[in-house]
């Protein structure tokens, strides 16, 4: 029922069908957090997805068989990373489970949890280390320590730091230090990094089912190899700038290679025997997914672009998107020998490419948020899809469908499309005829008119100048500006006007604000408002109430005049327009 | 358990590799071990207050920086945001890369001032990181501080080891801006030896550019598209420039590989599109703007080159409803009213034209063209005079073209102004030999032979006009097939007609780079050959010339004199016989 009821409403794709939709499985993941691995050896391939929960709590680890959820594990930390592997060669040849979280990876065997693995420690500053271990003999106060933390913080920065002595430059005051000093001082100072990113490179054979090594990039800008069955650290390679995605290929034993991108939109090379990333290429904007196919990288960036780039970082071609992209993800489609390339776009569709050419378009409910291609369940070539708003979409791929490259229909399209010219009426024809025959006499005609139209405007601006009926003053002396304003719905209104001085210097004195009304319609609570000396610039506000004492429910005028001193002469004039008084409406 | 004994003891040989295992060989993971247990039931270790020699757990600043910097590459900027403001409060302000985050979404929001204090206060975090200044360097160069902006750039290139394209790039960026040119062009150099990005390519070739020196930004474009073959932008630079410099063949290569890479690439579209119709291919080009109008249709040179296209199909209708639209979009447009002004006068709308041509001249009061159209308006609406100081404002503003002074000589022998027509005819004779050889190319056959006419009337040698009539361009050629078909029409249509003529005037302006087509729209112009009827008229009114902005308005104000004035048709006869009708020729020519 669900089913039909999607599929009418977006459309059935030609290529995909709709496995399973679920909008509200309240899913929290990224593509890095999902996994499809058949965990229990029965054929079955089950979606593995790290939720991230609320982004604070309620993280878990869910595995999906068929379209049920089958099991549940509460995860502490947020998971950076899920991948599945095989650590050993026991039978049968179930894959383990590594989640990578915080400075941990956990490791569960059947689901059930198996091992736990800690960064290793990053070397601590010597002189943190002394100061803490002095304060620790308590040869050093907690205000010398704080000082010594905060002079070594400038020199070396935040991120030089153990995550103890930031913690204690934390707290806010001298009371707090204590107790914190108190709390940490007896235990061994360390230094924790955080997994960024994780992947998994096989050891020594190529088979699906081998033994393979985990692959972690680090907060420290480091990458490490892992052995499979002792976790050791096999290999830590250093890098430039913190790595974001990897893409790994080969064996660990033979050769490899690893394509890292960094937070410094660059993209760096590993390979066997190195210790430090080869640049490849420079990226202009930051990178948003990374993909490798045989011999070249797709890296899909934030200002809208999908470049490739070979293994030697030589730009193969460049593409710009229509809008934002927020995933990638490789189809692998072995049946038909392909591998194409999934972008899940800021615009609610996955948008999938051979090469550089669109060949499909999936459009969905929702911002795609994270998505993984693989065999689930039974079925070898599935899209799984989870949205931003948490939900689960399983796309099958027919198995008719075909990715054939179409010749680019824009420009033929673009022609189809008749340009949308305004058309003219026979009123058009007909005044241009008679524009024809008569022009002479509608020129001058046309001219006089608008001679006239500009005479009576300068004779009304000179009559306007004349009685100073004019909201803005002209005048050299008395540089004044004045806008009024009518508040409230009636029968009673407040007028609020406002007088500015519009010179640079000299300040205006003696003025003074006259309200002028019908006294049969309104009555004017102070007619008569003595202005204070001007100074230029000051917005000066004067308001009186009104109320309007007719009960025939009309509206007059007002008229605001500001005089100077005993002119008789009024130096502005403001004619303002009433509304109706709110009470005669509804009466 | 068993399986676990055997990690640590590899753990010490992991030391081998060159890993520093300072305190992870023994305490951490024995620790792991006496916790399994209490991992495997729930891992409630962490939380729970462990045994006496646990250290309580210290969540590391930086752990949530890799979910922060996800969501900021994927443009979720709202959910980053709220992620930023928790791991601020949580850490009081110290994260640096929530500040540095926040930093680059409050510049995407457009928000420097406030994106330049988080940079400022990333750099107190941690004075080391270089990242840091280049970000508070180009929050001060987005601010417009280009100074500033550079000072920063030098400070972080002093702490750099090794060279930085984006630092380069952006320090040659500010010293253009500061209009130090040779340092600018310094820095955008060693840039691109550092790294060939487009962008470095394109700053480079308009800092040459301002320098006006067109050959070495084309020589640039030309090394960027060595680089960036399928970059549609550069491509449609450097045609723009070979359209600039006369390449025309050169600058159509470069447009259709622009237009082959990218279909849509609405700049490409108009300037190829004015190119074709500079050769009459107006179905093609209108076939082009189709594609264009899909993407921007509220664009007024666009309409206006729409406008052109019809106008040379002599759909002249279409033409003026394309035209006000563009005159909409864009009413302080002149070109567009210029055009506007020209259509009107073809269909014989003198009213009209005058209003668009006078609304033209007050936009762009040195352009001798309109004030020769506008003289044409004005003969047709039997206002001799202001036509006369029309012409005459015309002849002192526009010093090359030769088919003003026609014009003029043919209007002043309508109006019995002989002497005067025959000082004109000569000053035409004068301009057209200087056209010939500044061009190589010659006039068009129409000006020549109504040039020649006119001469053998004033009894004034036009030998000078009929020799080079053999060398008349191909395109010109072109035309006589269609212009004999219209004068025929124009004949029943208007039995008093003038003829308006179009030859290309000799030195176009300097085409504006971002408006290609504009450019093409603002050659044209009509040269009219008036042929019968003349009016006149009696009463001169003041026609006030110096004034920048009040051409029109005096024009426009002079006619209420003598808005009684019977119009006085003379001498039809003779001259109409001569002067074949080709009113609508303009219109073949407005692209040249």
């Amino acid at each position: 029922m669900e089913k039909n009821l999607f599929n009418t409403k977006m459309g059935e794709n030609d290529r995909w069908l709709t496995a399973h939709h679920d909008p509200l499985a309240t899913l929290y993941t990224f593509s890095s957090c999902m996994a499809l691995a058949d965990l229990h050896g029965d054929g079955e391939s089950k979606l593995i997805i790290a939720d991230l929960g609320t982004g604070a709590y309620n993280m878990k680890l869910k595995v999906y068989r068929g379209t049920s959820l089958m099991s549940e594990n509460t995860l502490i930390d947020l998971p950076t990373g899920v991948i599945t592997f095989h650590m050993d060669t026991t039978e049968p040849r179930v894959p383990a489970v590594a989640v990578a979280s915080g400075s941990y990876i956990y490791i569960y065997k059947n689901l059930r949890p198996y091992f736990k693995f800690t960064l290793p420690t990053l070397e601590v500053n010597p002189t943190e280390f002394d100061a803490w271990s002095q304060a620790r003999d308590e040869l050093l106060d907690v205000s010398m320590l704080y000082e010594i933390l905060d002079s070594l913080r400038q020199e070396v920065g935040e991120c030089g730091l153990t995550t103890r002595s930031q913690r204690f430059l934390m707290c806010p005051d001298h009371g707090s230090q204590a107790t914190f000093l108190d709390q940490h001082k007896g235990f061994l100072l360390k230094r924790q990094t955080v997994v960024t990113c994780f992947s998994t490179m096989k050891k020594s054979h190529a088979e699906d089912d081998a033994i393979s090594c985990l692959v972690l990039g680090t907060e420290s800008a480091n990458i490490f190899i892992l052995d499979p069955e002792a976790f050791t650290i096999l290999n830590s390679m250093s890098l430039p700038s913190v790595p974001v995605f990897l893409s790994v290929s080969g064996l660990y034993d033979v050769e490899y290679r690893i394509i890292v991108a960094c937070r410094n939109g660059q993209i760096y090379t590993l390979k066997r025997g190195t210790k430090i990333g080869r640049p490849t290429a420079e990226l202009t904007s930051q990178p948003v997914g990374l993909l490798r196919r045989d011999k070249s990288i797709i890296v899909a960036t934030m200002d809208q672009n999908l470049h490739s780039f070979n293994n030697k970082g030589k730009r193969l071609w460049s593409l710009k998107l229509p809008t934002p992209v927020t995933c990638m993800e490789t189809l692998e489609i072995r049946t038909l020998g392909l591998t194409l390339t999934a972008l899940g776009m800021a615009d609610h569709r996955v948008m999938i490419y051979r090469d550089k050419h669109l060949v499909d378009t999936i459009h969905t409910e929702d911002k795609i948020s994270a998505m993984k291609f693989g065999r689930f369940g039974r079925e070898d070539n599935t899209l799984v899809l989870v949205m931003k708003g948490g939900g689960l979409l399983v796309k099958i791929l027919k198995r008719t469908a075909r990715f054939e490259i179409e010749e680019t229909q824009g420009p033929s399209q673009a022609l189809a499309v008749k340009l949308n010219i305004p058309k003219k009426t026979k009123l058009f024809v007909d005044q241009t005829m008679r524009e024809r025959e008569n022009s002479v006499l509608m020129h001058r005609v046309f001219q006089h008119d608008l001679y006239r139209l500009r005479l009576n405007t300068a004779r009304a601006y000179v009559q306007a100048l004349e009685t100073s009926s004019n909201p803005v003053s002209l005048s050299q002396t008395e540089p004044l500006k004045l806008s009024a304003q009518v508040l409230g719905l009636g029968p009673t209104f407040k007028l609020r006007v406002e007088l500015q001085n519009t010179s640079s210097v000299s300040p205006s004195l003696q003025l003074a604000v006259i309200f002028h009304c019908d006294d049969r319609v309104y009555n004017v609570d102070k007619s008569y408002i003595q202005i204070p000396m001007l100074v230029p610039g000051i917005i000066h506000v004067a308001e009186t109430l009104i109320t309007c004492i007719s009960e025939l429910g009309i509206s007059d005028t007002v008229r605001v005049f500001v005089v100077k001193g005993k002119a008789s002469r009024p130096l502005l004039t403001a004619v303002i327009n009433m509304p109706v008084a709110e009470v005669f409406m509804g009466s | 358990m068993n399986q676990h004994c055997h990690p640590m003891c590899m753990c010490l040989e992991g030391g081998r590799l060159g890993f520093k295992l300072v305190d992870h060989k023994d305490p951490l993971q024995v620790e792991d071990e006496q916790q399994w247990p209490r991992w495997l039931y729930g891992y409630s270790f962490t939380r729970a207050p462990g045994p006496k020699s646990k250290a309580p757990e210290l969540q590391t600043v930086e752990r949530r920086n890799w979910l922060i910097h996800l969501h900021y590459v994927r443009k979720e900027f709202d959910h980053c945001k709220q992620l930023i403001r928790e791991q601020l409060e949580e850490t009081r302000g110290m994260c640096e890369y929530a500040n540095y985050v926040q930093g680059l979404i409050l510049r995407q929001e457009g928000k420097i001032q406030e994106s330049f204090e988080l940079f400022q206060l990333c750099n107190i975090l941690n004075p080391s990181s270089i990242e840091n200044i280049k970000q508070m360097a180009r929050a001060l160069f987005l601010l417009g501080r280009h100074k500033l902006a550079v000072e920063a750039y030098l400070q972080a290139e002093d702490k750099l080891n090794k060279p930085d394209w984006e630092l380069h790039h952006n320090l040659g960026v500010c010293y253009m801006h500061l209009k130090e040119y040779e340092d600018a062009r310094e820095h955008l150099m060693f840039a691109l030896e550092v790294n060939k990005h487009h962008q470095t390519f394109a700053m480079l070739a308009r800092l040459y550019l301002l320098d006006n020196d067109i050959p070495s930004a084309i020589n640039t474009y030309r090394a960027a598209i060595e680089y960036f073959p399928e970059n549609g932008d550069l491509h449609t630079a450097l045609g723009l420039l070979y359209m600039q410099t006369g390449k025309h063949q050169q600058a159509f290569e470069h447009l259709g590989t622009t237009l082959t890479f990218d279909a849509n690439n609405t700049r490409a579209i108009l300037a190829a599109g004015s190119m074709m119709q500079s050769h009459q291919d107006f179905d093609v080009a209108l076939a082009k703007y189709r594609v264009a109008a899909q993407s921007i249709p509220e664009s007024p040179p666009l309409w206006n080159n729409i406008a052109m296209c019809f106008f040379g199909k002599k759909k002249y209708v279409a033409a003026i409803s394309c035209l006000k639209r563009a005159n909409y979009l864009a009413p302080f447009d002149w070109k567009i009213l210029y055009n506007l002004g020209l259509v009107h006068l073809t269909m014989q709308q003198y009213t009209s034209a005058f209003h668009f041509l006078s609304a033209a001249v007050n936009l762009r009061p040195t352009k001798g063209h309109i004030f020769m159209l506008l003289a044409i308006a004005l003969t047709y609406l039997d206002d001799e005079e202001n036509a006369r100081q029309a012409y005459e404002q015309a002849i002192s503003l526009e010093v090359r073209d030769p088919s003003v002074c026609l014009n003029y000589a043919i209007f002043l022998y309508n109006h019995d102004d002989k002497e005067g027509a025959v000082r004109m005819i000569n000053e035409f004779e004068v301009r057209m030999v200087k056209f010939r050889q500044s061009t190589g190319a010659d006039l068009d056959t129409e000006v020549i032979e109504n040039g020649a006419k006119l001469a053998s009337l004033l009894g004034v040698d036009g030998s000078a006009f009929c020799k080079k009539t053999s060398r008349t361009r191909l395109d010109a050629q072109d035309e006589t097939a269609p212009q004999e078909k219209v004068s025929t029409t124009q004949d029943t249509l208007q039995p008093m007609g003038e003829s308006l003529h179009h030859s290309p005037p000799p030195a176009p302006e300097t085409p504006d780079e971002l408006d290609p087509p504009e450019e093409a729209t603002g050659r044209d112009t009509a040269v009219l050959v008036p042929r019968t009827h003349n009016p006149e008229l009696h009463k001169p009114p003041t026609f006030v010339s110096e004034g920048d902005d009040s051409h029109g308005e005096h024009l426009a104000s002079a006619h209420l004199q003598f808005q009684e004035e019977e119009p006085h048709v003379s001498n039809q006869g003779d001259a109409g016989e001569e002067n074949s009708v080709n009113h609508k020729q303009n219109s073949d020519e407005s692209f040249e």
